[in-house]
């Protein structure tokens, strides 16, 4: 009981923690104000507790099936943001005249959304326990060691990132940025295929003999950039295109016209 | 020589055309239920090459998640509630699942055959 409680929310608090880290980590290497993670964290968790009391509702939506459909906007959401994210880090780095508040509001939405949707699971889990069980410490203890570990190695991301070579981290931030976003879609694209709004196919190939999903490193990999050991074609047309769409926007910010030659 | 190829193409459309108000049959309907934490009946047999529709009944008043990594599946369905979740096409085999929240008792497979 303990244990299981433990892998549910690391599980889950990896994935935003990934995130997160890798955004604190792009905001100290440009200097802008860190502050905008107090505000995410606290809305971010407001909204997944939001979402997690009302999933009864939520499900019933779209004939049964509004969690994909939710689920998997929130995904293509956090997709666009980083989008944006990555844009704005070039056009910022590069000395255009931007508002100040831009890039701290784009990181903030997407590690909002992102604990929204990552959130809202636990919450559920959670509340399933308060429905008067003795059980209740030990899913508590082992939700804290969850979260704990996952927060740990989310620590652990940001100060192996924060302590590479700026050149290198720009690099490294970007491929990360543009992996973590591509993820997002594959997930999202997931989800739509669960819910029968996109067509289902055979797998392409079948890697689990190499890398288990179910392993260690699978599931890191799952959290940091969606690796999926069965894809069909549509998934991975997705994840390509999303790269490319990603990978163009933030190639266009490195090679748009300065137009203040400050 | 055009006349007679108009003909033949008209004969062909219309000759077509009635398959296309062919009553288009959903994909199959199964049946899962969750209670006490354990999934009934907890081996279920499917047809292999076609998409599939599971109605999963949760009986317990917990809230259970549905979850897969071999079906790519996961949702979860709140106590006293049911689910929709397409799986499928499948190729013949065994595909395992869980109740990520009653990970030890809540257990089972999908055999495509």
């Amino acid at each position: 009981m303990l244990l299981s409680s433990v892998v549910l929310v690391l599980r889950e608090v990896l994935e935003a923690a990934l995130l997160f880290s890798l955004l604190m980590a792009l905001s100290k290497q440009l200097q802008i104000s860190q502050r905008w993670v107090f505000s995410a964290l606290i809305i971010g968790m407001l909204g997944a507790a939001i979402c997690g009391f009302n999933v009864d509702r939520i499900s019933e939506l779209f004939d049964g099936v509004g969690q994909e459909v939710l689920n998997a906007g929130m995904q293509y959401g956090i997709f666009i943001l980083l989008c944006g994210v990555g844009v704005v880090a070039i056009l910022y780095a590069r000395g255009f005249a931007m508002p100040a508040y831009l890039l701290p509001v784009l990181m903030a939405g997407s590690v909002i959304v992102a604990l929204i949707r990552e959130g809202s699971e636990i919450m559920i889990y959670l509340s399933g326990f308060l429905l008067g069980s003795e059980q209740w410490a030990a899913m508590l203890t082992g939700s804290a060691i969850g979260a704990g570990i996952g927060v740990s190695v989310g620590a652990v991301f940001y100060y192996a990132l924060i302590t590479l070579k700026p050149r290198r981290v720009a690099m490294v931030g970007l491929v990360l940025l543009v992996l973590i976003a591509a993820g997002m879609v594959l997930q999202a694209t997931e989800l739509l295929i669960q819910a029968d709004w996109l067509p289902a196919d055979f797998p392409l190939w079948d890697t689990s003999a190499l890398l288990p999903e179910q392993s260690v490193t699978g599931q890191l990999l799952y959290a940091l950039i969606g690796y999926e050991a069965t894809p069909t074609a549509l998934q991975l047309g997705a994840y390509l295109t999303a790269v490319f769409l990603i990978t163009g926007a933030v190639f266009a910010a490195t090679r748009w016209p300065h137009a203040d030659p400050a | 020589m055009k006349y007679h190829l108009l003909e033949r193409a008209l004969l062909l459309l219309f000759g077509i055309m009635p398959l296309a108000f062919t009553a288009h049959a959903g994909p199959p309907e199964f049946e899962l239920e969750i209670r006490d934490h354990l999934f009934i009946p907890d081996e279920l047999r499917i047809p292999a090459g076609q998409k599939v529709k599971l109605v999963v009944y949760n009986r317990d008043s917990t809230p259970e998640e549905f979850e897969s990594y071999e079906l790519n599946r996961e949702k979860v369905i709140m106590g006293n509630s049911k689910a929709i979740i397409f799986i499928g096409p499948l190729k013949p085999g065994e595909y395992p699942f869980f109740g990520e929240f009653n990970p030890t008792t809540a257990l089972g497979k999908v055999i495509a055959e």
